[in-house]
């Protein structure tokens, strides 16, 4: 569906967007996250057809975005990070209006708009004047907007900023029924527990380049698989240490109670053959998994300073 | 027939404002205290000497025309400058550059809206207009020449403010830039002219002191070309044939010295409203042009050669690094 490759973009000094590669496959949901300034909206940007960008190629659907502009707009819905309203206009109107830009008018304008009014749960506000609506109102409004001519993809920057809770669910709950009706979904957003349950795929940017990107299953595999492993040892505790000690994977024991955490480098094979050899040394072994990995940890891995990552290997080589 | 997006929405949000009831009641009340402190006036002389001065009714059409003419020109820049930059500060330009809608057609309806409010004025207007129908002087003929005219200065001062209201991100510096460039257009070539003008007689008032003999009439010289792009002059022009003297280039004698005979300064009203229409086309154009986000079958923006020379050695030193 959307294909951007070698995107440069710089603002005077700063260079925005460094060669920046991405692919987002049809009906995807595709979480974009990375620290301010990283180069997440622009990439939005260019991929609405709002900014001009070095050099680099964007492809949606076929279309090359830089090429046919036009053709671009009619498969992209935008919701950016603020709310464009007008004053003393009404939510019908403020729907309607948007309807015609993208040339639908009279009846068939008026279908659309009621559907996604109703979509987002709007259809009781039609007569309210648009800068009279919550925050929470005034995003969904935005979505409906965004679907008035059914994008084939719809980019949202960070959607759910300023949102409480309760209405952040909400809106997350509409992102999953659109993800469900096979559109394609590119979202940046900094909360990123909500991406984990929202997004099939994730891809971070750091510095304007892409320095991680996969299914949502790999990146998790991959934070658990960074994680130490959990033994629970319900007895003959001697002996399940002096096979870990022994143990070519393993890189780090910490013992607390019954508990021991390993710094395990090994597949899920290694892990299996592991569990193996201590239940065959009669270690009677209770509890035995990963520690959970959580997105944000990831996240801070991945983003870390240069000076902080050094520190991270200093203290690895050094056995800290 | 489908009408422009931007058009209809800026007339519903425009006809709920209170700003507009205001401009049309401020506008026909200036008109009208001037229209009744002129027949008032009239009728008060009739009494006394027991004659009717006709002049003083075209005294009436001049003035109420270049009241409308006044508020054009600065009712104009002021809606058009905070046009496309008011959507930029209200965030909403770039919801309406990402739906499949033309840049032009947003530039057309914001300046299209803008004309219709003067057009508002412009009709609401005529009933005191029309006052000189009763004693006659001017044809319909004439309104429509000075409505052509007023149309046109309309849109060259609001291609103006929508040129600065595209290339600005606030409205209040467009705004600014839009008004110094008409108050530069207006006092600017004239007094340029004036100053050519002066500057020429003193010139030959000395040649002739020394040579005790007449050679030629002072002027302004090439410098009256610049006072076509002048929207005041056109109207001065416009209103001199219609309620003044008839003569416009006996006007211009008197303002700036001799005049070059040629087509230009024979056909001065059209001439000069045909530039100001062509100068009002480039403007938006250039509108249309800067705010158009991505252009059509440009990949990257052009670079220079010292550019990319910047950009190789920055490259080459963080590679180095």
């Amino acid at each position: 569906m959307l294909e951007i490759r070698n995107l440069q973009k710089r603002y005077g000094n700063f260079q925005a967007l460094d060669g920046l590669d991405l692919t987002i496959p049809e009906g995807e949901t595709f979480g974009f996250v990375g620290p301010n300034g990283a180069g997440k909206t622009t990439t939005l940007k260019i991929t609405a057809g709002l900014l001009s960008p070095d050099s680099g190629s964007v492809m949606i659907d076929g279309v090359d975005a830089l090429q046919d502009n036009r053709g671009l707009k009619g498969k992209i819905g935008y919701v950016p990070d603020f709310f464009g309203v007008y004053d003393n206009l009404k939510v019908s109107e403020y729907m309607e209006f948007f309807a015609s830009c993208y040339g639908f008018e009279g009846r068939e304008a008026r279908m659309r708009c009621y559907a996604l009014l109703e979509q987002v749960k709007l259809e009781d506000r039609a007569d309210f004047f648009v800068d009279g609506l919550s925050r929470g109102m005034k995003q969904r409004l935005c979505l409906a907007r965004a679907l008035l001519h059914d994008p084939k993809l719809l980019i949202l920057d960070e959607p759910a900023s300023g949102m409480d809770p309760r209405t952040r669910m909400e809106f997350s709950a509409m992102l999953k029924d659109l993800r469900d009706q096979g559109k394609t979904l590119f979202v940046s957003s900094h909360i990123l527990s909500e991406l984990s349950g929202l997004c099939t795929s994730i891809g971070i940017i750091e510095q304007g380049h892409m320095v991680l990107e996969g299914s949502m299953e790999q990146i998790i595999e991959q934070v658990n698989s960074s994680n130490p492993l959990l033994i629970q040892v319900f007895s003959n505790m001697e002996k399940a240490l002096a096979i870990l000690k022994s143990h070519p994977c393993v890189q780090t024991i910490t013992v607390k109670r019954d508990e021991i955490k390993v710094g395990f480098l090994g597949d899920r094979q290694d892990e299996a053959a592991l569990l193996q050899q201590l239940v065959d040394a009669d270690v009677m072994v209770s509890g035995f998994m990963r520690e959970k990995g959580s997105l944000e940890s990831l996240f801070m891995q991945v983003t870390a300073r240069e000076d902080e990552k050094a520190v991270i290997r200093h203290e690895m080589e050094s056995g800290l | 027939m489908k009408w422009n997006p931007v058009y209809r929405r800026e007339l519903t949000v425009n006809s709920r404002s209170v700003r507009l009831a205001a401009i049309l009641l401020v506008f026909d009340s200036i008109l009208a205290v001037a229209a009744l402190f002129n027949m008032y006036s009239v009728v008060g002389q009739v009494k006394v000497t027991a004659e009717i001065q006709y002049s003083r009714f075209l005294e009436l059409y001049t003035f109420v025309s270049s009241i409308e003419f006044i508020m054009l020109m600065f009712i104009m820049p002021a809606l058009t400058a905070s046009s496309v930059s008011g959507e930029r500060e209200k965030q909403t330009l770039e919801l309406m550059l990402t739906t499949t809608m033309k840049p032009r057609e947003i530039i057309l309806g914001k300046l299209f809206s803008a004309l219709t409010m003067m057009l508002l004025l412009a009709v609401s207007a005529l009933p005191i207009q029309s006052l000189v129908f009763v004693y006659g002087g001017i044809t319909i003929t004439d309104m429509a020449m000075l409505f052509v005219c007023h149309g046109i200065v309309a849109a060259f001062t609001g291609g103006i403010g929508m040129f600065y209201s595209s290339l600005f991100k606030r409205s209040t510096i467009a705004t600014v830039c839009a008004y110094a460039t008409i108050v530069l257009l207006a006092a600017g070539t004239y007094a340029v002219n004036v100053f050519a003008y002066r500057m020429d007689m003193n010139e030959l008032n000395s040649y002739l002191n020394a040579l005790n003999a007449s050679v030629r009439q002072p002027s302004s010289g090439g410098f009256i070309y610049l006072l076509l792009l002048n929207p005041a002059i056109t109207f001065l022009a416009v209103i001199t044939r219609q309620a003044g003297s008839g003569n416009v280039r006996l006007a211009f004698e008197q303002w700036f010295g001799a005049q070059p005979d040629n087509a230009v300064t024979a056909n001065w009203i059209p001439v000069s409203l045909l530039l100001q229409l062509l100068a009002a086309v480039v403007l938006i154009a250039a509108a249309v042009h800067t705010i158009t986000p991505v252009h059509q079958g440009k990949k990257g923006s052009k670079k220079t050669g010292v550019k990319r020379l910047r950009e190789y050695i920055r490259n080459e030193r963080r590679r180095a690094c």
